[in-house]
């Protein structure tokens, strides 16, 4: 038996690598045991993808935003995608990543609505069980190791309680008065905090297309798998609305005086 | 037929149920974990059952994701216990542990129970990852009981320990890590078995098992003799034991102290190392220096208090 | 290869784990427990959110606190839950702490060779009226303990309990004796000044702090009562109490 206490709970190297040859994150691949195994395909990495998607509480609802972009890798691949999706009546998801993934989430959705109409019970899935419905699809799916390689955010208003959530590939969930998923979560998220922390309840829809539009600008400006056409996803008492596509308006004048930094460094 | 149908039905509640299940990854939920069975876990069904990462070599994922001196940004640190002795003598059996649990170089215990009461008449140590030792140590417990029901007689340390050895070999190269010693009184008198996660069972008079156990077997094997005394047996113990905790970074903190005799077993008590150090279990420290003070020019005597106080 | 290139193909594995920050934190006194846990989520450098709870009630007299993997630690006190009530459903009760202690032994085992990534601390009231607190490692190994804190700032927090609950390194005066348990209300203290210390010195703690208090049978609120904003959540007032009590901590 190896007696350092450090080598304990663990496979015995032996096992895949006798001489502990490489780095413990660059080990070869130790050859596939099973002959059936590249018979199954899983998202190891994300293909076609889309970037940031934002969301904030204002004062009668929640809105999100997304561009109609999905690149495939730094390719602008497909820019008229749509990225908010309805989910029956009061609820709306916005999914950054995989858009493959994405769209087999949809089906899913799809089916478990109509299931629940069928049901004929005049229960209606509001956002929260449909954000408990993707958390466990999104869990149970990290937990084969064949994730669907998202970031999603649930939005909507049920009872006249507003509802606001994130879940991801392996599964996490949390909630907040400002999520954003990937470059967001970084460039606009602080933006958005400032903006709307503290003013949710009196956040006009006006205000608060506002504080998105400039968000997306600004992510525009900076994030290179960003497109300036985006839609807006509004869910209030009436319902879920999804805008059409809008272009944003960009001022690039200010490039000419930027220096030091990049190729152009004169 | 029924069963059949539902089986094979495409619509009902069954469908849904099965259709979840499959979806969310839940396939631990039978009836038997309803009811009186709740809370057996992975026993509900009788055999352990074990869920496996779905990757082609489990056990690397294993290794890739769990603790590594070479790799400290693993994240799931694992309990770890260190240094463990029993030995068999003329009046049983004494087991003395430490009580330090690491997880890297962080302390993450200094109370742990090394050692596990198996039932009244067998007791097993902890070396190797704590949960393994807790765990499989309980079920043998379990089967232990079992036995004794069956056949109208306490189980022999040896079978006892066959068992284990058994259960951990099906297991081998998956990652368990157990190193323990299963002592006990049967009809043979005092018995002491070696067994750990690689498969190995032996029987034997003087074991010590972990980091610490060559600092251990140096005290251990120069002090012992079959025809101890109790008193100097629970000693040499509780000595071996000290000399693990000061020497050897990875145990420490206190030592728990069994003996066992025809009788089932006893604990004797529980001793600080520390204290060990400067106060021994009957104010004379082990310590070196404690022990030499004032007995050479390297070690002189401290100075009388008055004369410092007068310079 | 010397070169750096391998002669088969890569496969990138996909990490199924995250890290979330945060801290849990249990105290158990002579006839209460006192279970604690800041609200902040996050991963890396950035905040996910100031408000995600760690700490869950789950009998009127055991509380669970769980830090680590966010995902993972959800689903095990769901999971929790869910045996705890069919326990309910079975027998006409709670399930006894003890009980529940061996049950998330059992629980996290069945996860030997895909662990959960939680650090457990139960806490809550033993049969006998003792305060408890049992403190578990991701695989299931666990032991019963006066106080412990898991977490990210477990090595800023720890030292400090093991100084003001167990006296570790404490001289004392000549004449003066130990108190064999500490009152509601030091121990409360202890908590909250735990919590604000690892906020300014960890970056993965802060936002918010929400302190459990069990209450054995027949125990009166003192040491209770002067605290601002303690709300009951007992279900049955004949057995044990649970009370949460909030508190904002910095948010930078």
């Amino acid at each position: 038996m190896d007696h350092f206490p450090t080598s304990w709970g663990r496979p015995r190297t032996e096992a895949y690598d006798a001489y502990n040859t490489f780095p413990l994150h660059q080990r070869p691949n130790p050859g596939h045991k099973d002959a059936f195994a590249e018979g199954v395909q899983r998202t190891q990495q994300p293909i076609v993808t889309g970037t940031s998607v934002l969301g904030i509480l204002y004062k009668d609802g929640i809105m999100l935003v997304a561009d109609t972009l999905a690149s495939y890798g730094s390719l602008a691949r497909f820019k008229s995608i749509q990225r908010l999706h309805p989910v029956g009546s009061s609820t709306v998801i916005g999914a950054s990543g995989d858009m493959s993934d994405f769209q087999y989430l949809q089906t899913l959705l799809e089916e478990l609505i109509i299931e629940e109409f069928a049901e004929a019970d005049k229960h209606e899935l509001g956002p929260a069980e449909i954000h408990e419905y993707l958390s466990r699809i999104m869990y149970g799916r990290r937990s084969k190791m064949n994730p669907l390689w998202n970031s999603l955010l649930v939005a909507g208003k049920k009872d006249g309680k507003r509802f606001l959530a994130y879940v991801d590939l392996l599964g996490t969930t949390y909630s907040a008065s400002t999520i954003a998923t990937g470059y967001g979560a970084y460039i606009a998220l602080p933006l958005l905090r400032t903006a709307v922390e503290g003013k949710e309840d009196t956040l006009t829809e006006e205000e608060a297309r506002k504080i998105l539009e400039d968000a997306m600008r600004v992510l525009f400006y900076r994030d290179a798998r960003s497109l300036d056409k985006y839609q807006i996803a509004i869910v209030n008492d009436e319902g879920v609305t999804i805008s059409e596509p809008k272009k944003i308006e960009t001022e690039w004048g200010f490039a000419e005086g930027i220096r030091g930094y990049g190729a152009q460094i004169q | 037929m029924n069963s059949f149908v539902s089986r094979f039905a495409s619509t009902g509640h069954d469908v849904e149920l099965r259709k979840a299940r499959e979806a969310f990854g839940d396939e631990d939920e039978s009836l038997e974990m309803w009811g009186s069975q709740a809370g057996f876990g992975p026993l509900s069904k009788g055999v352990p059952s074990f869920s496996v990462p779905a990757v082609p070599d489990p056990s690397a994922f294993l290794r890739l994701h769990t603790d590594d001196h070479a790799d400290p940004s693993c994240r799931i640190k694992i309990k770890h216990g260190t240094t463990t002795l029993a030995f068999r003598f003329r009046g049983g059996v004494i087991v003395a542990v430490d009580s330090r649990a690491t997880a890297g170089s962080y302390i993450a215990s200094g109370t742990v129970k090394k050692v596990i009461e198996i039932n009244p008449y067998l007791l097993g140590t902890m070396a190797g990852g704590a949960a393994d030792c807790q765990y499989w140590e309980t079920y043998l417990g379990i089967q232990c009981r079992l036995h004794e029901l069956r056949n109208r007689e306490r189980i022999s340390v040896s079978a006892a320990s066959k068992y284990l050895s058994n259960l951990v070999y099906s297991y081998k190269g998956m990652g368990l890590s157990m190193g323990t010693m299963i002592c006990g009184w049967d009809k043979t008198g005092p018995a002491v078995f070696y067994v750990d996660s690689d498969g190995t069972r032996l029987k034997g008079d003087v074991f010590s098992v972990g980091s610490g156990s060559t600092f251990a077997y140096g005290v251990l094997d120069q002090g012992y003799h079959w025809d101890l005394t109790d008193e100097e047996a629970q000693e040499l113990g509780r000595r071996s034991i000290y000399a693990a905790g000061h020497r050897d970074a990875y145990s420490g903190n206190t030592i728990n102290l069994y003996h066992v005799k025809e009788d089932g077993w006893k604990f004797i008590g529980n001793y600080d190392v520390s204290e060990m150090h400067y106060e021994g279990p009957a104010g004379v420290g082990y310590g070196y220096e404690i022990r030499t003070a004032g007995k050479s020019s390297a070690n002189p005597p401290p100075e009388p208090e008055s004369q410092t106080a007068q310079t | 290869m010397p070169d750096g290139s391998y002669a088969h193909p890569q496969q990138r594995q996909f990490n199924p784990y995250t890290e979330n920050g945060g801290t849990i934190l249990a105290i158990a006194g002579a006839d209460f427990t006192v279970i604690a846990g800041d609200t902040r989520q996050s991963e890396g450098y950035s905040i996910q959110t100031r408000y995600a709870p760690k700490v869950f009630r789950l009998t009127d007299r055991a509380v669970l606190a769980v830090n680590g993997f966010a995902a993972d630690g959800n689903m095990f006190v769901k999971k929790v839950k869910q045996r705890l009530e069919w326990y309910r459903h079975a027998h006409a009760k709670d399930m006894p702490l003890r009980a529940i202690a061996r049950l998330i032994q059992t629980m996290l085992y069945a996860q030997r060779f895909f662990p959960y990534y939680v650090y457990n601390i139960l806490g809550g009231i033993e049969e006998d009226g003792s305060g408890a607190v049992y403190s578990f490692d991701p695989v299931g190994s666990y032991e019963r303990e006066a106080c412990r804190a898991a977490g990210a700032a477990q090595s800023l927090v720890q030292p400090f309990l093991d100084n003001q609950i167990y006296f570790k390194n404490q001289q004392l005066p000549p004449g003066q004796t130990r108190p064999l348990h500490l009152s509601l209300s030091d121990v409360l203290s202890i908590v909250i000044d735990s919590f604000t210390s690892a906020t300014e010195r960890h970056i993965e703690v802060g936002d918010g702090l929400e302190i459990y208090v069990v209450l054995a049978k027949g125990r009166g609120p003192q040491g209770l009562e002067a605290v601002r904003g303690a709300q009951e959540l007992t279900t049955n007032a004949e057995g044990d109490r649970v009370f949460i009590v909030r508190r904002e901590l910095k948010k930078d």
